[in-house]
């Protein structure tokens, strides 16, 4: 049982890194591989201050919140002006300083040794409840005008622009939204898993967060949802094959990539009207 | 820095360099005809760095031979993956974010095959000279790294020739400024496109084959394309000669910082930089703005 409790535990964990990023890449287009250092400084923010500085735990999250939050505004003013493709790369270019910075500061963090010690304070409940609130947030901005805005500048940054969204403004809005999210899956992660390394989320990490939501549908919360339970679940059980899963997922990304553009799930959304009408609710 | 160290680290960050300056061509290539950012590259680089390897163990251990054969099927795996991979999005004409979530795709399956077939392991070209360094004065040069840099040098000049002189080129070249016309004054876009890929593979060969032999291969090594693709950033999109220059910038830069401020802090330095330089000139060195548009 215990077992099972561990892998829902990090399934969970990871879902909610994938909710983070469909803010982000699944409506707004943006695409960054720099997810993992807001991992890192999520983890590194909340064990810091609870180990180094005694900070209560109900207080790290929050302060691991405003920390990624706010250095996603600090990449995010000067690189969501470039195109989308300098974007990812800079943000590439930031997930590994961020690990290159956490190895130089051994004092504060431990270097390559990582943090050992963290108390278990984080359990399924609050992972769970974590998810629901989340969703709910994502949810609601998705059908809300920010999230049509979202969605105009993802399909076309020019004319979205052309009829007065201010797109640079939004992008940073929606990029510093996904970092606090982001931050705060971290800090729950250090707080689960117990120990924290500077490699724990590399660039193939990021982009798998990318490629779920791609498999599971831009359009589609509860595609990218099920699609990211499945996959980590999988990757929990067969941690024997654990390399040869991803070879698999890449796979099934191309595979939908070339024979369902819009995901599997495609823009189907579960809702209880659609439930009862028996009827895919639909909407874009 | 003694005279000396500053003079052996220019050289070899000027080889180092010149790798760069094949990734970043390579990269450019199919950037400017596709506009989007082949991170697939890596693949290529990846799969000929162990082609290159069994080849020269096993096989041939002759090095201009087996260089040649490698580079061969870089231009082979190039086609391959665009037939495989990009080709079926095209003709759907799907948006470019498809295309660069395929090429990351496809540089994460093959660097995550390698090290499940292979596992981590470091393989190590074989010894193809007796003497590995010649010396001048005081100074020390490494032979593979004064071969690195004749290579590149070499296969760039014959490149710019190729896209300057032959008919292959010349479409190349059109497509690049414009993908649709030239279709419509009878060039065959989709074998463009193929060569296109042919000659990004060419270039990722030589380039897996020549970062293999200076260091050793393990299923990371595509990582090294991304100083290319860096390289053509900042030399400006759409610019092959920016590209060129600023990978040797690059090159040399990291060489020297390397020496200065140690191998820990040189991608902090480096990144830095990159996220300032793009501040003030989001273009690049050479490079012209281009807009999104759909």
């Amino acid at each position: 049982m215990a077992f099972y409790i561990k892998v829902l535990e990090i399934t969970s964990l990871y879902t909610i890194m994938v909710l983070s990023v469909y803010l982000m890449t699944g409506l707004t287009g943006l695409f960054s591989l720099g997810q993992g250092a807001f991992v890192l400084i999520g983890a590194y923010t909340a064990a810091v201050a609870y180990l180094r500085f005694h900070v209560p735990f109900p207080l790290t999250l929050p302060i691991a919140v405003i920390v990624g939050a706010f250095m996603g505004f600090l990449i995010g003013l000067p690189t969501l002006r470039l195109r989308r493709d300098f974007f990812l790369l800079v943000t590439f270019g930031f997930g590994e300083m961020t690990r290159a910075a956490l190895l130089h500061l051994s004092q504060l963090t431990g270097g390559a040794l990582g943090m050992a010690g963290i108390p278990k304070r984080v359990g399924l409940p609050l992972l769970l409840g974590s998810i629901v609130v989340i969703l709910f947030i994502t949810a609601n901005l998705k059908r809300s005008r920010f999230g049509r805005d979202c969605i105009a500048i993802r399909n076309d940054e020019m004319a979205a622009g052309m009829m007065g969204i201010n797109v640079y403004r939004q992008k940073i809005k929606v990029f510093v939204i996904s970092s606090a999210i982001t931050s705060y899956g971290g800090a729950l992660y250090a707080f689960v898993v117990m120990f924290i390394e500077p490699n724990l989320f590399d660039w193939l990490e990021s982009a798998k967060l990318i490629v779920i939501t791609f498999v599971g549908g831009l359009n589609s919360l509860t595609g990218v949802i099920i699609t990211s339970m499945v996959y980590y679940t999988f990757g929990e059980f067969f941690r024997f094959i654990d390399v040869w899963r991803d070879v698999l997922l890449a796979f099934v990304v191309l595979l939908t990539t070339i024979f369902r553009p819009n995901g599997i799930f495609g823009d189907w959304e579960l809702s209880l009207r659609g439930l009862f009408r028996r009827k895919h609710a639909a909407e874009r | 820095m003694s005279l000396t160290t500053l003079v052996q680290q220019l050289a070899n960050g000027l080889s180092l360099g010149g790798v760069y300056a094949l990734e970043a061509v390579g990269f450019g290539l199919i950037f400017n005809i596709l506009k989007f950012s082949n991170f697939s590259h890596s693949a290529v680089v990846a799969i000929c760095a162990y082609f290159g390897y069994f080849l020269s163990t096993r096989l041939i251990h002759n090095f201009i031979i087996t260089l040649i054969i490698t580079t061969l099927f870089g231009g082979l795996v190039g086609v391959v993956i665009e037939k495989l991979v990009f080709r079926p999005i095209r003709l759907k004409t799907a948006s470019t974010t498809l295309f660069l979530v395929n090429s990351v795709t496809t540089a994460m399956l093959v660097q995550q095959f390698f090290s499940a077939s292979l596992g981590s392991n470091y393989y190590a070209y074989p010894e193809f000279m007796k003497q590995t360094a010649f010396r001048i004065g005081s100074i020390t040069l490494s032979k593979t790294y004064l071969i690195m840099l004749a290579t590149s040098a070499i296969v760039l000049l014959l490149l710019s020739l190729l896209l300057k002189r032959t008919k292959v080129g010349i479409a190349i070249r059109a497509s690049s400024t414009d993908i649709r016309t030239p279709s419509l004054m009878g060039i065959n876009i989709d074998l463009v496109i193929s060569s296109a890929f042919f000659f990004a593979g060419i270039l990722g060969g030589i380039t897996g084959y020549l970062i293999g032999m200076t260091y050793s291969v393990d299923p990371f090594i595509g990582k090294v394309v991304l100083k290319g693709i860096i390289a053509a950033i900042i030399g400006g999109m759409g610019s092959l000669g920016g590209g060129v220059i600023a990978g040797l910038l690059l090159g040399v830069a990291e060489a020297l910082l390397i020496a200065e401020v140690g191998a820990a802090s040189t991608p902090i330095v480096i990144y830095s930089a990159i996220i300032l330089l793009l501040l003030v000139r989001p273009e690049g060195i050479a490079g012209k703005r281009y807009l999104v548009k759909a």
